[in-house]
């Protein structure tokens, strides 16, 4: 079971997260763009096709204009995990020393970095709660959500749950071992995973929703882009110039 | 689900080369046609998997603040057709069925589509405002194609569309009605302004071909006296065409197929007069299909396609008005400002033509939608028109006293009338921003 877990189960995940989502995102971009559905007023040039993009992949300002309480806890929740993600790359591959680089001792570094993870996973734990919470209480969102909607948010909750759960209790869990682990992962001489049922619980409920994720709504994070590149493209300039990908909408009449 | 519009018949749906699919291979048909334009549209897919069910759109659609019927809200709108896709063509939903989502296609699926895709005004407020962007216009454009390839069509869109084959307008004006409607607008404007204004028909070697909406030459033909006017005044070489009096296209709004016949009648339209420049009148969504679909379903067009007002305000500096004492707001017709980037030019042409021009809130690309949008102006529906509109009458009323309220857009002037009327704003003129061009305008 152990061996499963530890040695198999993240090989399946990670190509099937890979796997699934260049799947996903082949078959929207296979799919052909025949009409400019570009939203005015529109950016000039890519520059501002890229600096309009951005701003709502990094300050969700459409949803900032439509509903603020949504806003807030949504791009808490976003930041919160985008912070999570990155700080266990970097704190476990350096082992929370990455802040001796900006001229700190090994010990405030590790402080730290303990200190903004905490600090991380107490933003996303409660913007999760917060949004499971909305989930119920707006009737008509409560109305509209899929058995599916809740397991997402369940799933992240169990899964933060866990990593808080290491962070705060007194339950040691040794940093080192599991980056020799993961190194292990990475370099495919997968080692037995250290012996932690809580670490062990965490890291195999991440795993089941990499494998979880390209075939569920949250696919939103690829989608966001082919989207929104669809409203901001340049639309089309008459007379028109150089050659046009007709659509076929398998016209009855012969004659056209 | 019995839907609140009248539905075209086996014959009447024949008229225009389509077979009323019989009840029992509904469901094969359906799933059918929806796997074979699942491909045709990136953005179809797309946003079918890409939404999270935030519900933020709920705040945003008039449709659903006007009605407050739960299946108005956009991603709700939008999870009629996502359900039977996940069902059907997803791996999450064949395996995991109701838990993510998935419908099985039953009895209901086509009353239900009916019903709320006929609700939806393709006026893509929503993706203004949804995080990802998510237009339900695009999904709302393909339900109504699908259920029209069915030989499922409301009566009203039927009706248009026979029109728009057998003339090449909505009204089903023939060449004959054309020359003899124009020599009496002709004869009109010269006893009002004592110059003669010609409204050329299928004039060759013209260099501007106008294409004016049908409606023009109807209900809102000051819309139609004010072009004539401007292109007289700027001495114009133009024309119009008998065999496209329309600027809308319905196709649009039931049917791609539709769409594409009747932009490739203005494509062949203007190479038949030489134009080298086509201009759009005041209709909303057949600016949008022109000016975003021409493209894409006739291929390279040789001539220059702008709106009348984008032709209007480039040359103001070259026209004199005495300006009307009058107070007045401007509705923009959302296919003109968000779907078709009219947005300044008609504001800076009636601050040209009046005292006082007053905005309304919100305004331009996130202006509310009148209600009529999509060619909802079935007389069978006036009751939920009017909940529609809701949002559009607050609006006004909000602006306090104006004396007219410019509403350029075929559809527009057709809709926000009875609305207003309904809601008790009538104090006010209404028509189009080429009337007020018309009425101010020095000729000589």
């Amino acid at each position: 079971m152990l061996f499963l877990i530890g040695q198999v189960l993240p090989y399946l995940a990670a190509g099937v997260f890979l796997a699934g989502m260049i799947w996903r995102i082949a078959t929207w971009l296979k799919c052909p763009v025949p009409f400019k559905l570009t939203m005015f007023p529109a950016p000039a040039d890519t520059a501002g096709r890229v600096l309009a993009i951005s701003k709502e992949l990094i300050l969700f300002d459409s949803l900032r204009r439509s509903e603020q309480g949504l806003w807030l806890w949504a791009w808490l929740m976003h930041i919160g995990l985008f912070a999570v993600v990155g700080g266990h790359i970097v704190g476990i591959s350096q082992l929370g020393l990455q802040f001796t680089a900006l001229g700190m001792s090994p010990s405030q570094s590790v402080a730290m970095s303990a200190a903004l993870g905490t600090g991380a996973g107490i933003l996303l734990l409660g913007a999760l709660i917060v949004l499971f919470y909305r989930r119920t209480a707006v009737p008509e969102v409560k109305r509209m959500s899929n058995p599916a909607d809740y397991f997402d948010i369940l799933l992240l909750l169990a899964i933060v749950i866990s990593g808080m759960h290491m962070r705060l209790t007194t339950l040691e869990v040794d940093l080192a071992a599991i980056r020799s682990y993961m190194a292990g992962l990475i370099t495919f001489c997968p080692a037995a995973a250290p012996q932690n049922w809580i670490f062990l619980s965490h890291f195999f409920l991440v795993n089941i929703l990499l494998i979880y994720f390209p075939f569920s709504k949250l696919v939103h994070l690829a989608g966001f882009f082919v989207t929104r590149s669809l409203i901001v493209a340049p639309p089309p300039a008459y007379p028109t110039a150089g050659s046009i990908t007709k659509a076929d909408f398998g016209a009855r009449r012969a004659a056209e | 689900m019995k839907p609140p519009l009248h539905i075209a018949k086996a014959n009447e749906v024949a008229a225009l080369g389509y077979r009323v699919t019989p009840e029992a291979e509904l469901k094969l048909r359906f799933v059918e046609k929806l796997e074979e334009m699942l491909p045709k549209l990136r953005s179809l897919m797309t946003m079918l998997d890409t939404c999270t069910r935030c519900g933020s759109c709920m705040q945003q659609c008039h449709s659903y603040l006007g009605t407050e019927d739960y299946h108005n809200i956009p991603a709700v709108r939008a999870d009629l057709m996502r359900s039977i896709y996940k069902r059907y063509f997803t791996w999450a939903g064949r395996t995991l069925n109701r838990f993510v989502g998935a419908e099985d296609f039953d009895e209901d699926t086509v009353g239900k589509w009916l019903t709320y895709f006929y609700q939806c005004n393709e006026c893509r407020r929503c993706a203004r405002f949804c995080p990802f962007g998510i237009d339900t216009a695009e999904i709302t454009i393909m339900a109504r194609h699908i259920l029209s390839e069915l030989g499922i069509m409301p009566k009203f869109m039927q009706g248009v569309a026979a029109n728009m084959v057998k003339t090449g307008n909505n009204m089903g004006i023939n060449q004959l009605a054309t020359l003899d409607t124009v020599e009496f607008m002709e004869d009109d404007l010269l006893e009002e302004t004592g110059v003669s204004i010609k409204i050329p028909v299928d004039k060759p070697n013209s260099d501007i071909l106008f294409i004016p909406s049908s409606a023009d030459f109807f209900t809102n033909v000051y819309t139609m006296y004010g072009t004539a006017k401007l292109f007289h005044k700027l001495k114009a070489n133009w024309t119009i065409s008998s065999s496209v009096l329309e600027a809308a296209n319905f196709g649009l709004l039931f049917n791609y197929n539709a769409m594409h016949s009747h932009n490739l009648r203005l494509k062949e339209a203007a190479a038949a007069v030489g134009a080298k420049t086509v201009i759009q009148g005041e209709c909303g969504h057949g600016w949008r299909a022109a000016k975003m679909y021409t493209e894409g379903l006739n291929g390279p067009v040789p001539f220059e396609l702008i709106h009348i007002h984008e032709y209007c305000d480039r040359h103001l500096g070259q026209l004199k008005f005495n300006k009307l004492p009058i107070r007045v707001t401007l509705h923009d017709p959302c296919n003109l400002a968000r779907a078709g980037d009219v947005i300044e030019q008609p504001r800076r042409i009636v601050r040209a033509c009046v005292d006082e021009f007053v905005e309304m809130t919100p305004n331009r690309e996130d202006n509310f939608c009148c209600g009529g949008g999509s060619g909802i102006l079935m007389d069978e529906m006036m009751d939920i028109r009017m909940k529609l509109g809701r949002k559009k009458a607050e609006q006004v009323k909000a602006v306090g006293k104006i004396d007219y309220l410019a509403i350029p857009c075929s559809i527009c002037k057709a809709q926000i009338p009875p609305v207003m009327k309904h809601y008790g704003l009538i104090d006010f003129e209404m028509g189009g921003v080429m009337d007020l061009v018309g009425k101010a305008i020095v000729l000589d």
